[in-house]
């Protein structure tokens, strides 16, 4: 089978490409919100499916954890379940100290990273000498403390003088947004960028009518933090894992003796392995602090741990770009299910049931079958079918390069685009 | 610390059975994830929703079918044991077993399905189920009170298990069954029929789950509802780890392990609060394991390059 364009590597068809590509990505992540600034509805059947900014900000915060849970298990591959956890500790750092010492919600990250990466090393360190399976139910029991963590009333925090509880306002959970919103600056010219595409004809109609609201306003605003946060992030785990730091965790990956035996720091890099991880779940509570405004624990228990494990398998182990529809699965899966309220065959009462989990198990096991490297994979394998990507000397000898046939085992070799998969 | 506690035997003897009453229930989730690791060294995540899902069976056939408590456990345990099978030669024989990733995927997707699919049919509405054992206590001493539950619950689990190791080691299906834990392609090459050994291991272990289940579930302060088995199941798998994956007699030990932390440390040490019951359990865990890292009794695997 052979693609039906190729594109030699380097060329300019090949930059034009890359740039539409880029570009029909980038102009998706911008444009998506100002068209989804109130509520999009979508009608299939006779259920209707709404979309909220909420959704789609959520959603970034759940890339990034999603990230984080890659760089140990997919690039590192140590199986541990447990980042809900450090996801937790973020999101009660950040609503704390806005809360109760009102700081600003991004700056908080200056502390929620040192805590969170220094707190994962911590976890790392006995992940040291247990392994596979063991540290997976380890990892797994962590998952599941949080909730009783944030209920401590016995143990005081130095400096605050307040016990956890206290701090965390127990099993209430704690409210950040009545105390300290997000507010829109007055330089953002919304309405001006609003009428704008809602200028352009034809499309224009889908971007609403009229000004935004300062609701929307500061929605939007909200985004826009979220997804530089979030940027930010995959370009330093991009770097990080271009660099020798990540050639040296891929070979842990492969073989731990292996890569001691050719001179990988195994305590050293496994340890920052779980502290990177670590980082970015609590980057990841603190992106979701700063959406929600309101942070419970019993929303970082388990149930969260296995939400992190549906990203990961339904976008992919070792893709970036997996985490990005990772994200985006753990927040509309169950939302969609929710609005599912009628099927063809399907007894009434039976979808008002716990919808969403059967959904995410099915699709756990329907994608290990047959797509195991996740959708982003298979969305290459489909895209390889009509461009191909050749290397200039390849392209010269007239040979070409098969596209990928089979899939990839979950844990073996990357795909040989991995390279190309990190955006450059 | 409490020292009422140490100082008061009453007290002390109180503690030590809640602690056995809840290490019972948990040595009898851990078997059954022991039995499975022995057989595929895998850890199946669904084993509480299983569990749950055969006790469930047992209350419908004892409720709706009108059959005699006994019997309808009995029952169910076969029920199980036939669902485990399938799902097994569905599910799980087609990966392959040294990869762990994929498989634990596939059973982490088994728990969010039994649960939901428990949930759909029978809601989340608790309902109480049968006493099977005989209430009252069997021993009391001032406000020391073991109860005929704890005694028949820790009889069951000695029972379980000797019947199993009894099995493993006494019986043409057991050798087998060793055979493959020990070496997958030997004994693939000396005629053992694999694949059904590892769906024996498989049934096997959802009935001794079904069973646990069914006993944590008629203690009368109890009632059946579809999450009942999630948090035992992170104390089961605790006691399992703790016990040595590979060691049926260490799932025993165990299970009584954490359910004295859980109870019985947590109350020395008043410093430790109620909530932190799980914590502590998880934290004994890590200790043991990063002394010994295939638990108290499992076996040290070697690994080649």
């Amino acid at each position: 089978m052979s693609a039906r364009w190729t594109i030699v590597q380097g060329s300019p068809q090949h930059r034009i490409y890359r740039w539409v590509g880029w570009g029909s990505f980038v102009a998706a992540v911008l444009l998506i919100p100002l068209i989804v600034a109130d509520v999009a509805v979508i009608n299939i059947g006779s259920n209707s499916y709404k979309f909220t900014m909420s959704q789609l900000t959520l959603a970034t915060s759940w890339a990034v954890a999603v990230l984080g849970v890659q760089v140990i298990v997919g690039y590192t591959g140590q199986l541990t379940l447990g980042n809900s956890f450090f996801a937790g500790v973020g999101a009660y750092l950040t609503a704390i100290l806005v809360a109760d010492y009102h700081w600003s919600y991004v700056s908080t990250l200056v502390v929620v990273l040192p805590i969170t990466f220094l707190l994962g090393m911590a976890i790392g360190l006995p992940a040291l000498r247990i392994r596979g399976l063991y540290l997976a139910l380890v990892t797994i029991s962590i998952a599941a403390l949080l909730p009783s963590f944030a209920k401590l009333d016995t143990i005081s925090i130095p400096f605050t003088g307040k016990t956890i509880s206290e701090l965390t306002n127990g099993s209430n959970g704690k409210d950040i947004k009545s105390i300290s919103k997000i507010k829109s600056p007055d330089w953002i010219p919304w309405d001006g960028i609003a009428g704008f595409f809602q200028g352009i004809p034809v499309v224009g109609k889908f971007f609403g009518e009229g000004g935004l609201s300062a609701r929307q306003e500061d929605t939007l605003y909200k985004y826009l933090i979220m997804l530089a946060i979030a940027v930010i992030a995959f370009w330093l785990v991009r770097n990080l894992l271009n660099s020798r730091v990540g050639r040296a965790l891929q070979a842990i990956r492969d073989n731990e003796t292996s890569a001691a035996v050719s001179g990988v720091d195994l305590a050293l890099y496994k340890t920052l392995a779980f502290g990177v991880s670590a980082a970015l779940a609590g980057v990841a509570g603190t992106m979701y602090a700063i959406d929600i405004g309101f942070v419970n624990s019993d929303d970082f228990g388990l149930f969260l741990a296995v939400n992190f494990v549906v990203g990961l398998v339904v976008g992919g182990v070792i893709n970036m770009w997996g985490a990005v529809v990772g994200g985006l699965a753990i927040v509309l899966i169950p939302s969609m299910a929710r609005s599912t309220q009628s099927v063809p065959l399907v007894k009434q009462s039976w979808l008002q049931g716990p919808v969403g989990p059967f959904v995410q198990g099915v699709l756990l096991i329907l994608l290990t079958f047959v797509l195991p490297g996740g959708i982003v994979y298979g969305i290459r394998r489909l895209r390889a079918r009509f461009v191909q990507v050749v290397p200039p000397e390849l392209a010269a000898k007239g040979e070409m390069e098969e596209p990928p046939e089979d899939y990839i085992p979950l844990m073996e070799e990357p795909p040989p685009e991995l390279s190309e998969s990190v955006p450059d | 610390m409490d020292f009422d506690l140490l100082t008061s035997p009453e007290l002390l003897l109180a503690r030590i059975f809640d602690g056995l009453n809840a290490g019972a229930v948990y040595a009898l989730v851990a078997v059954a994830l022991v039995l499975i690791f022995k057989a595929t060294t895998l850890i199946n995540f669904a084993q509480g929703e299983m569990a749950m899902f055969g006790a469930f069976l047992a209350y419908i056939g004892w409720s709706e079918w009108g059959l005699p408590m006994w019997i309808a456990v009995v029952v169910a345990m076969i029920l199980s044991a036939l669902g485990a099978a399938a799902i097994e030669r569905t599910l799980i024989r087609p990966f392959d077993p040294s990869d762990h990733l994929p498989l634990v995927i596939v059973t982490l997707g088994l728990l969010l399905i039994i649960g939901a699919v428990a949930g759909m049919i029978w809601k989340f509405d608790p309902r109480p189920f049968p006493e099977l054992f005989p209430s009252g206590s069997a021993f009391r001493l001032g406000i020391a009170n073991l109860r005929w539950y704890t005694v028949f619950t820790l009889a069951a689990a000695v029972a379980m298990m000797a019947l199993l190791q009894f099995l493993l080691s006494r019986t043409k299906i057991g050798l087998a069954f060793r055979a493959v834990s020990s070496n997958l392609e030997s004994s693939e090459l000396v005629g053992i029929r694999v694949g059904p050994t590892l769906q024996f291991g498989w049934a096997l272990a959802a009935a001794a789950g079904t069973f646990g289940a069914v006993i944590f579930v008629a203690d009368p302060v109890r009632q059946i509802e579809p999450s009942i088995m999630l948090s035992v199941l992170i104390f089961a798998s605790a006691a399992a780890a703790l016990g040595g994956l590979d060691s049926l007699w260490g799932a025993l030990v165990g299970g009584l392990i954490v359910g004295q932390v859980q109870t019985l440390l947590v109350n020395v040490f008043t410093f430790i609060p109620n909530e932190m019951a799980l914590a502590a359990a998880v934290f004994v865990l890590l200790v043991v394991l990063v002394a010994k890292p295939s638990g108290l009794f499992g076996t040290a695997r070697v690994e080649r390059v």
